[in-house]
């Protein structure tokens, strides 16, 4: 601060005290402000390790580290089987995904590329109001929608909740922001190159598919790669539409019920504490939530070191 | 134009921190320190019986009432904590809660209101399968039947233990009953489970894979929603929905199929009979005098008229269930 704030000649420019201190008071202000996020990171870390490793602890003293592999996840007779909520959420995330991609890179494609002004301004809002829908609501209208009328008409053998009805229900959720996302990242294109490939004699949909699609790659790579992290963090539409509160078999069948590592965390936290056995339920929330922290870590740094890779400098 | 905006913070300001301060003093039942309101909470099995009775005393008395029914073992949870002041029980008191509840320093005064038949059940357009024996029940929803998705895979461990009805048809078997918070979860397996599992060095428990609920309304749903369901609530329940679900008769081996009948479950001939329970706290029953009137009220005969009411089995005498309230006595006499 002190270089700056001298001449060449060696005035000192920096000012009163008074206006230093208010300046000083200001800048720790802010600075508080970005270390207390990095605090209450740690924070949560910090009392998310502490249960989750009396958990380890207990099965470990119990002799009972194979309830970590079993039949599947049943936390209050004690199965505690991590592959079954894992396959489960990954399932429905992929599923979501399905349903999400190619509706919101068609949105996407359409608002930026071939979109007039007007509909532009009509549309995106409406895709904002997508946004806006309560997770809560989503989850009923899979219960009562997409379940009966959708998955149960299509696939006969189905039941009302099921990974697919639930999947679908995320998917409808993730799609404005894959939406958003991408098309910022192809308005993002310079206009240059558009008008280079039409100069060289493209039509409009082989400027989109070979040029604008391949420049924009990084930012549309990101927003799937939100999206996917965004589903596999989604509670409330997997709590009422996938079933198995209570606990499921490790299953891969989309068409029957299934517990992600959210709503398994959502219903011990929420559900009864009454247990048949020894105790360790609870604690296992603590151990799910360390597991669901570290697979969104694991997917942001993935996120940015694919982003990175792709990144095109114009 | 500043000037308003500053007022419009202020007044905003305001606003929020009197709603703030003023949101601790609204009692939603669960404050019962004198103030009339009783707090009831416990078994959904017992709730019917409790939710008529204050329903007729706060009508009389406009005492504020609160009947919920999140399950037996939640129920003594809310009791031992002190936060309710009648716990429904729909199977005694267990060790560890009588322990949770004398630390706490709460006493307990168990009254015994009723009787339930314990309803096995399946759906009405089932007509393959009429009575299941206590060990039919075990070879399909005992600790060994996980993963059992239809009838017939339970056919071989039904073979080994022998005393069953198999061969059972080639069905779906969707399983709709209530989860550990439920004293109707913790008395079926009591009652069916508990002696064969000990022989086979088994943890007596059911299978864990079914549809769970703490709510018999839902469990009645989900019976009624598969041809071939299976499940077990109180009677009452099945008395309500007889038109989509039906009963089976149950045999423990010695007596032959049973039905669950008023007359069968008060004599016992039909094997899955309990007792229902009202635990009262003697303490709060002293500082609040509704309370007192409302157990009163409870065991008079206008009160006990509840229980055929809703649909369950009254006691042949009440004689000593008034006087243990009469005398305030403590402890329990089902699991002393």
């Amino acid at each position: 601060m002190t270089q700056a704030t001298h001449t060449a000649t060696g005035i000192d420019l920096s000012g009163d005290r008074r206006r230093r201190r208010r300046e000083s008071v200001v800048r720790g202000l802010f600075l508080a402000a970005g270390l207390l996020s990095v605090a209450i990171s740690l924070a949560i870390i910090l009392s998310l390790i502490g249960e989750a490793w009396n958990f380890v602890k207990g099965l470990i003293d119990a002799n009972d580290l194979g309830a970590l592999w079993t039949v599947g996840w049943f936390p209050r007779r004690g199965l505690y089987d991590i592959p079954t909520i894992v396959i489960a959420t990954i399932l429905i995330s992929l599923v979501a995904m399905v349903v999400a991609v190619p509706l919101g890179l068609g949105a996407a494609t359409y608002l930026s590329e071939y979109a007039s002004p007007r509909a532009r301004r009509v549309l995106k809002p409406i895709l904002e109001i997508l946004a806006g829908i309560p997770s809560v609501v989503l989850g009923y209208w899979a219960l009562t929608f997409i379940g009966p009328d959708v998955v149960q008409r299509v696939f006969t053998s189905g039941g009302v909740f099921s990974m697919l009805s639930a999947g679908i229900a995320v998917g409808v959720l993730i799609t404005p922001l894959v939406a958003a996302v991408s098309e910022d990242a192809m308005r993002a294109v310079p206009q240059s190159l558009r008008e280079a490939s039409y100069g060289l004699g493209a039509n409009k949909a082989t400027t989109v598919r070979k040029v604008v699609l391949p420049a924009a790659i990084s930012g549309i790579t990101a927003s799937l790669i939100l999206a996917f992290s965004r589903a596999l963090g989604e509670t409330m539409i997997v709590f009422m539409a996938a079933g198995a509160v209570g606990g499921s078999l490790r299953t891969f069948d989309v068409l029957g019920p299934g517990q992600t590592m959210t709503a398994a965390v959502a219903s011990l936290a929420t559900g009864t504490d009454q247990v048949a056995g020894e105790g360790l339920a609870f604690q296992s929330l603590f151990f799910v939530g360390l597991l669901l922290f570290f697979f969104t870590l694991l997917l942001n740094w993935l996120s940015n070191r694919i982003v990175r890779r792709f990144r095109e400098v114009y | 134009m500043k000037r308003a905006t500053w007022w419009i913070a202020v007044l905003a300001a305001v606003a929020l921190i009197a709603a703030a301060c003023s949101s601790d003093d609204s009692s939603d039942g669960g404050d019962s320190g004198g103030s009339g309101a009783i707090a009831i909470s416990g078994s959904s099995t017992v709730e019917p019986i409790s939710a008529v009775n204050a329903q007729a005393f706060s009508e009389d008395t406009g005492a504020g009432i609160s009947v919920a029914g999140p399950g037996t073992g939640d129920g003594f949870k809310a009791f031992c904590a002190g936060d309710t002041d009648i716990s429904d029980a729909s199977r005694p008191i267990k060790d560890s809660e009588k322990e949770s509840c004398a630390e706490a320093g709460i006493d307990i005064v168990e009254l015994n209101v009723a009787i339930d038949g314990l309803s096995v059940l399946t759906s009405n357009n089932n007509s393959a399968v009429a009575c299941l024996t206590f060990n039919d029940l075990y070879a399909l929803l005992g600790p060994e039947s996980t993963g059992f998705g239809t009838w017939d895979a339970a056919n071989d461990l039904a073979a080994e233990i022998g005393g069953t009805t198999q061969p059972y048809p080639a069905a779906d078997l969707s399983v709709t009953a209530p989860g550990e918070e439920s004293g109707t979860y913790d008395t079926f397996v009591e009652l069916v489970l508990e002696d064969l599992a000990e022989e086979r060095g088994q943890e007596a428990a059911t299978r864990p894979d079914y549809t769970a609920s703490p709510n018999d309304n839902v469990i009645i749903e989900g019976i009624a929603g598969s041809d071939t369901s299976l499940g077990w609530v109180g009677y009452a329940f099945f008395l309500e929905n007889q038109d989509r679900v039906q009963a089976l008769q149950v045999d423990d081996g010695t007596s032959g199929c049973a039905e669950p009948t008023p007359d069968s479950i008060a004599s016992g001939a039909y094997p899955l009979s309990r007792p229902l329970f009202i635990y009262v706290n003697p303490a709060k029953a002293e500082a609040n005098p509704s309370l007192a009137d409302f157990v009163d009220f409870y065991l008079s005969d206008e009160g006990l008229a509840a229980v055929e009411q809703t649909g369950y089995v009254p006691l042949a005498d009440y004689t000593d269930v008034r006087a243990r309230w009469e005398a305030r006595e403590t402890g329990s006499v089902a699991n002393p």
